[in-house]
């Protein structure tokens, strides 16, 4: 077993090693690259509705791989959750800290809670989208668990927001898939106004639910290492 | 409001020049964090302030950020200066009170 596990490591590799190396040695010339920027940045408006043109490639021209992303992450955390799960023993975490820290995240919470959000909302606009924002969201709650013994938050609840939230990004692409677009993760919705808050689409739609999945997972992350002995 | 601007900013880098200075100047870590803390959230507000005067759409963002440097400076500089009190940084020597030390002695904090 140990060795068909090397073995596959091993191939696996090669493999990348293969690859990377085919990909240098075929030439690509500096004017290729800049025609592909060029033309996404001529088409992204008219096609997406996006005022940030990075959010059009992540969410639309390659969404898919925004999904693979997110799965990454995924696995990532439960790997985290289930490596730190160790004896199930909880650990009985005895926190001294000053009255102004305690108030202090307890007032600062909310307000990371916001950034988040605003961030989340604002990801076809600006720079930020559902990653960052969720991390902000996630930083809200480390802040909080950390500096405050008392705080428990409902395992299940993160864990149904996580999975109802992955759920609803694949639901978007079917419809997409089914839509007029007839491919997977297709724009279905109206542009709307170019430049404000209700256009681009689904890109918004999409972005709040990697950000719900994100803040999720990370909490979830958070709080295990909390928890774990 | 360009004028305002350009005051805000002015007063701003001069805080945080002096800020920087105290850093390499003062004598412990107590008095380090007091340069490096008090210094800087001054010198950082009106700076963020200034920008915000020089534009005009910036200055609701602005005054937010100044509020949520008002809220996290201080406390991230008071918790700095507890952990290092309670590992045992010292004091310098001319230093003539210690209420931390005497607050512990009697059990407040």
């Amino acid at each position: 077993m140990r060795k068909f596990i090397s073995i596959l490591l091993l191939a696996g590799f090669v493999f990348y090693f293969a690859t990377l190396a085919g990909g240098l040695m075929i030439p690509s010339s500096s004017a290729d690259r800049k025609s592909v920027g060029l033309e996404i940045l001529s088409r992204a408006k008219g096609e997406t509705g996006a005022a940030n043109a990075v959010t059009s490639v992540v969410v639309l021209y390659r969404g898919f791989d925004t999904l693979g992303e997110v799965t990454v992450l995924f696995l990532a955390a439960l790997g985290i959750s289930v490596f730190m799960k160790g004896t199930g023993e909880k650990r009985k975490t005895v926190l001294d800290q000053s009255f102004i820290l305690k108030t202090g995240s307890r007032l600062l919470f909310p307000l990371m809670f916001l950034f988040g959000i605003y961030i989340i909302a604002h990801g076809h606009l600006t720079p930020g989208g559902g990653f960052p924002g969720g991390v902000i969201i996630a930083t809200g709650f480390f802040v909080i668990l950390l500096t405050s013994e008392s705080v428990h938050f409902n395992k299940t609840v993160m864990s149904v927001l996580e999975g109802l939230a992955g759920l609803s990004f694949i639901g978007l692409g079917v419809v997409g898939l089914l839509g007029p677009g007839n491919s997977f993760l297709q724009n279905f919705l109206p542009l709307g106004k170019f430049d404000t808050v209700f256009s681009a689409g689904i890109i918004p739609l999409i972005y709040a639910v990697v950000g719900i999945k994100v803040g999720a997972e990370l909490s979830s992350v958070v709080y295990a290492m909390k928890e774990s002995k | 409001m360009t004028i305002l601007g350009d005051i805000f900013i002015l007063i701003g880098s001069l805080f945080l020049f002096l800020g920087s200075l105290g850093i390499f100047r003062m004598p412990d870590v107590y008095n380090r964090l007091q340069a490096g803390t008090k210094a800087t959230t001054m010198g950082a507000m009106s700076l963020i302030l200034g920008v915000g005067f020089l534009n005009t759409g910036f200055l609701v963002k602005s005054i937010v950020i100044v509020l949520f440097i008002v809220l996290t400076n201080p406390i991230s500089s008071s918790t700095i200066a507890r952990a290092s009190h309670k590992s045992g940084v010292p004091l310098v020597k001319k230093s003539v009170v210690d209420v931390c030390k005497d607050n512990v002695k009697k059990g407040e904090v």
